[in-house]
């Protein structure tokens, strides 16, 4: 069976081939910011999830005024076609598109495979930092329909409806709390939220290439854990960017109706005064 | 106690530069980052695989006849960032004393202003490495290494 909604996925022949495409604008999303300085698709800008995409000052991504700034700036249109690649199985990628999406911009595709299988397959990668002449780029009001807040989140956890968590398993468990790199992105308790399943995100992709995997696996996966489309779903991680690859796998490659990102995932939940936890 | 004064000088050149020059000089650390040599690649074998989601920083320090420490390094090249904080911490570390390593203050890298460069979140790295750093140099001090 074909993914439901095979238009927000590209392989990277396609990339290659629309590279001075005027209606095209490929956008780099990377974990590490230092890999799009040493070398990029050609024409490929970046965005930083944190110092781009992030509200300077309270724990939030832009608003809509922001938003609308870096898009202008980004050379975009509301009619351009944004392609999404980067580092680590496009983990912050996804969350990028997800952020776009928010925003109402409707064109937007990910690179299957990211950064990684581009350069696996020797395909070209440059430093210069393209300029794209400034747009007017109008935003629409936020979607939260793919967003969720902790109240909902606690509705949902109450109401015993699916909850996925794609953290590893021993975030999952509780044994592991913060990551020793990652000192500021921990919390002061372990475990996960009550009634959540755990599917790591991972399981959505193929180890090999970075690829995603076939429809039927992946809704084996899922619907093997009791993760069906039926009900409205939440996904969460650490700090909503893994959890962005799997609101894409379930929203466009499987066609889940209703799925949510909690952005606020662990390093909220695990901090909450009066969060119930389950280890 | 002051900085090792190979660190401070580091120190001291990022807080001197443009944010394009800070960017360009982490890249040029992280490329500069020696391979691991040959003889530790048993013990790399031997090291625990790092749960997902964290880059997998392999480190060893070596005990010099002067009673100083070296430290070699293996971090995989898809993560510049961190092997540009690596880079960093063993120009301005190697040679010093196990002392000295320990008392390298975990905000050391603050007047560098990095964070307009990378964000905050990545800067952070360096408190990971170097807490790796002074693992190493308590175990050169009770002997065990």
């Amino acid at each position: 069976m074909p993914y439901v909604h095979p238009e927000y996925l590209v392989e990277t022949e396609w990339v290659a081939a629309h590279l001075s495409d005027p209606n095209i604008r490929i956008i780099e999303s990377d974990e590490d910011p230092l890999l799009y300085p040493i070398g990029h698709i050609p024409g490929a800008a970046q965005v930083d999830w944190f110092t781009t995409l992030q509200h300077p000052l309270r724990r939030d991504f832009l608003t809509k005024e922001q938003f609308e700034e870096v898009a202008s700036n980004l050379g975009i249109t509301n009619d351009t076609t944004v392609v999404f690649y980067g580092d680590k199985s496009n983990w912050f990628a996804c969350y990028a598109l997800w952020l776009f999406q928010y925003y109402g911009h409707k064109n937007v595709r990910i690179m299957n495979g990211g950064r990684a299988k581009w350069e696996k397959e020797s395909r070209p990668l440059v430093k210069d930092v393209p300029s794209y002449k400034k747009t007017t780029y109008r935003a629409k009001e936020a979607d939260r329909s793919i967003r969720a807040f902790r109240d909902e989140v606690l509705k949902q956890s109450k109401s015993r409806k699916p909850l996925v968590d794609v953290r590893s398993p021993k975030e999952y468990s509780g044994e592991l709390i913060s990551m020793p790199n990652y000192p500021q992105e921990g919390a002061t308790r372990g475990g996960h939220i009550p009634g959540a399943v755990s599917i790591p995100w991972a399981q959505a992709v193929n180890e090999a290439d970075s690829t995603f995997k076939t429809s039927d696996e992946l809704r084996a996966l899922y619907e093997g854990k009791g993760i069906k489309p039926d009900e409205e779903v939440i996904a969460y991680c650490r700090i909503g960017e893994r959890s962005s690859l799997t609101w894409f796998v379930l929203k466009y490659l499987l066609g889940y109706p209703e799925v949510k990102n909690y952005d606020g995932s662990w390093t909220e939940w695990g901090n909450l005064v009066d969060a119930p936890i389950e280890k | 106690m002051p900085l090792p004064p190979k660190l401070q000088e580091i120190v001291d050149d990022f807080a001197s530069m443009a944010r394009e020059e800070k960017i360009e000089t982490l890249i040029a650390y992280a490329e500069s980052l020696p391979p691991l040599p040959a003889r530790l690649k048993e013990e790399r074998a031997r090291m625990q695989p790092v749960p997902e989601c964290m880059t997998p920083v392999f480190l060893y320090g070596e005990k010099q006849p002067d009673g100083g420490i070296m430290f070699y390094f293996d971090i995989p090249p898809e993560s510049p960032t961190v092997r540009g904080l690596a880079s960093i911490l063993a120009s301005g570390l190697n040679g010093s004393k196990p002392e000295e390593v320990l008392s390298v203050p975990p905000d050391f890298f603050m007047p560098m202003n990095l964070q307009e460069a990378i964000s905050q979140q990545r800067i952070n790295g360096f408190i990971g490495v170097l807490a790796h750093m002074k693992q190493a140099a308590v175990k050169l001090l009770d002997g065990s290494l």
